[in-house]
């Protein structure tokens, strides 16, 4: 099921939470609401659920309009970032109560609910703990069952509220790959909401990236990564240099001159230039105008600062590569800018 | 056996702070109590019966423990009421409102006795038109034991069930919605389980506040015997008669059904609460 927003605009009080927004949600697609926090994007979740609503804007449900519906005529699963567990039900009788409170007349026969939790309790592989109370599950194994229990009432769309924001990293890991194979499989309409940019990119077929209540880019993973539309997503999107530059006849300069790179962007005069640590180009050299600051290798990955001409640099390598140039703290080295992005101050 | 008193912990003092626990409770606790039934005793075993066994004692249980579970049932219902209005809503005077919960507290239980029974007496402001338009008496029959016992009881549901209303998490109540229960289903079967184990509690609490109660009560019980006599007054009767025995009797008895009724509310609670214990 698809999702119109169209001028969605919420304000708390004097802070304006969500100005305007429009976002189109794909039939089937995964897709990421990211920013920091305060951007508003679980404000925008929280909307399509129906447990806020907006001042001003349209929601469409699959062409309906749905800002007159209630939470519970959406057909809309909802999954929390502390799970929100109901803590005196059972697993099992958490799963089941979206099928138990319908109304009488739509409600399943018990050994039909019975059938649907435990199918829907194996698909998240948990089948095991019907009988236990949620205080008795890991983190992640409450959020997986959280993840039934929105799953069981077969909604049209799947709302996720940060939802591995509080599991430690490698459960994290794990279950972003767990729900991306689930999604494969049953193709339901997602949006969920994260601070974490390495969890929209690895997971998301499309990333919306918000700040301030706004929208700052929608796009493919690589899209937003390689292209970012404006300065805030280069900086808030990994990591990267920022200098200060003065742009003249297509070459933007950096700092007094030290470095400098070809740009086709149509700013003039003074400007913000964005190098990624990955497109800066380190080579040793007796007497070059740099000097290795520090090093710290982690894991595979080597992270180099450079001081040059008064400017703090950081560029990265594979540790292999670093090895090869054999440098070390205190060396000179000559710095080149492979790739560069420039906006206008 | 030196194993289970004594686990390894960090927090020093595990010795002297049971100690101190359990000569102070033997103290104040257990030595009045242990004199209680010594003098109880003293009857011997037919004799505590036959003290404990009359007419009298046993219709003065009856509106004892009786009224005291009725008031209790009422404050369970509308201490929930108050505490989640105080704890739900936003309203002007609400900090007056929370003060006033805790007057009953506070209060001398003979004054609220006295302006209780003046209130609901034959000629009294609400005893009046209750007389006159329904034929009900309240003041000097077991109603008004009933609502006095209702006023002193009253805080401690909205005291237990107050906290736990405040920390239960909004979220739950969202999920519920969000699956498609109707308030009235996020309520019975999200907002209440949670609460029912403090609800007991404050039951408890107020129901034993109920059956101690004296100075409230005399005053607009009337105290016909068999009646509106209730089980602390017929021990003081006892006592001016110089039957200390009896009146011992009648306590240690007293003592035994208490402690049974609180055992079983215990033994439910926390049957209640281990089930989603952390």
């Amino acid at each position: 099921m698809a999702i119109q927003v169209q001028g969605i605009t919420k304000q708390f009080g004097t802070y304006r939470a969500l100005d305007s927004v429009d976002l189109e949600v794909r039939s089937g697609e995964l897709l990421a609401l990211l920013g920091p926090s305060g951007s508003g994007k679980t404000t925008l979740l929280r909307i399509m659920a129906g447990l806020e609503s907006p001042d001003a804007g349209s929601l469409q449900l699959n062409g309906e309009e749905a800002l007159g519906l209630k939470p519970r005529d959406r057909q809309v699963g909802f999954v929390f970032q502390h799970y929100a567990l109901f803590r005196h039900m059972t697993v099992f009788d958490n799963v089941a109560f979206g099928l138990k409170v319908r109304p009488r007349d739509q409600r399943l026969p018990a050994a039909e609910i019975k059938r649907r939790v435990m199918e829907l309790l194996e698909l998240v592989q948990l089948g095991h703990f019907a009988e236990r109370y949620p205080a008795q599950l890991s983190g992640g194994q409450r959020q997986r069952v959280a993840l039934a229990r929105a799953l069981a009432i077969e909604p049209k769309v799947l709302l996720l509220d940060e939802p591995f924001g509080a599991l430690d990293a490698k459960v994290r890991k794990e279950l972003r790959r767990w729900l991306r194979k689930l999604h494969d499989e049953i193709h339901i309409t997602s949006v969920f909401v994260t601070h974490d940019q390495e969890e929209a990119l690895e997971l998301a077929d499309r990333v919306v990236v918000m700040s301030q209540g706004r929208i700052e880019q929608i796009g493919t993973p690589a899209d937003v990564y390689d292209h970012p539309s404006s300065a805030f997503v280069y900086e808030f999107l990994g990591q990267v240099n920022r200098f200060d530059c003065t742009v003249e006849g297509g070459v933007a300069r950096i700092g007094n001159g030290a470095l400098s790179i070809a740009t086709d962007e149509t700013v003039r005069g003074s400007g913000v230039a964005y190098v990624r640590p990955h497109d800066l180009g380190v080579a040793p050299a007796v007497g070059g105008p740099g000097r290795v600051s520090g090093v710290h290798v982690v894991g595979p990955d080597a992270r180099v600062e450079i001081e040059l001409d008064g400017l703090n640099l950081e560029a990265e390598m594979d540790r292999e590569r670093f090895t090869s140039l054999g440098m070390v703290v205190g060396d000179r080295c000559t710095v080149q800018i492979d790739r560069a992005r420039v906006f206008a101050r | 056996m030196t194993s289970i008193l004594k686990k390894p912990s960090v927090l020093p003092g595990f010795g002297l702070t049971l100690g101190f626990t359990l000569s102070y409770l033997s103290i104040i606790v257990l030595l009045p109590l242990g004199a209680l039934i010594a003098k109880a005793g003293s009857l011997g075993w037919f004799g505590f019966w036959d003290a404990v066994l009359t007419p009298r004692v046993l219709a003065a249980f009856q509106v004892s423990f009786g009224l005291s579970l009725v008031a209790a049932a009422i404050n369970a219902v509308f201490g929930f009421i108050v505490a989640w209005v105080l704890v739900r809503y936003q309203f002007p005077g609400k900090r007056l409102v929370d003060a006033l919960v805790d007057l009953p507290f506070a209060l001398p239980t003979a004054v609220a006795g006295i302006a209780l029974s003046a209130l609901y007496a034959p000629n009294g402001w609400i005893g009046k038109p209750l007389n006159e338009l329904f034929g009900l008496k309240v003041a000097f029959t077991p109603i008004g034991i009933a609502i006095a016992l209702t006023f002193i009881g009253l805080p401690f549901v909205v005291r237990t069930v107050q906290p736990i209303l405040q920390e239960l998490p909004p979220e739950e109540e969202e999920a519920a919605v969000s699956l498609g229960a109707t308030r009235g289903q996020t309520f019975w079967r999200v907002v209440f389980p949670a609460v029912l184990p403090a609800l007991v509690t404050g039951f408890a609490l107020s129901f034993a506040r109920g059956v101690g109660e004296y100075g409230s009560v005399i005053f607009i019980a009337g105290n016909m015997p068999g009646l509106t006599e209730i089980l602390p007054l017929l021990i003081v009767i006892k006592l001016e008669q110089f039957d200390y025995a009896g009146a011992a009797a009648v306590g240690t008895s007293m003592l035994l059904v208490s402690f049974v009724m609180l055992l079983i509310l215990n033994i439910l609670q926390h049957w209640m609460r281990s089930r989603h214990a952390r």
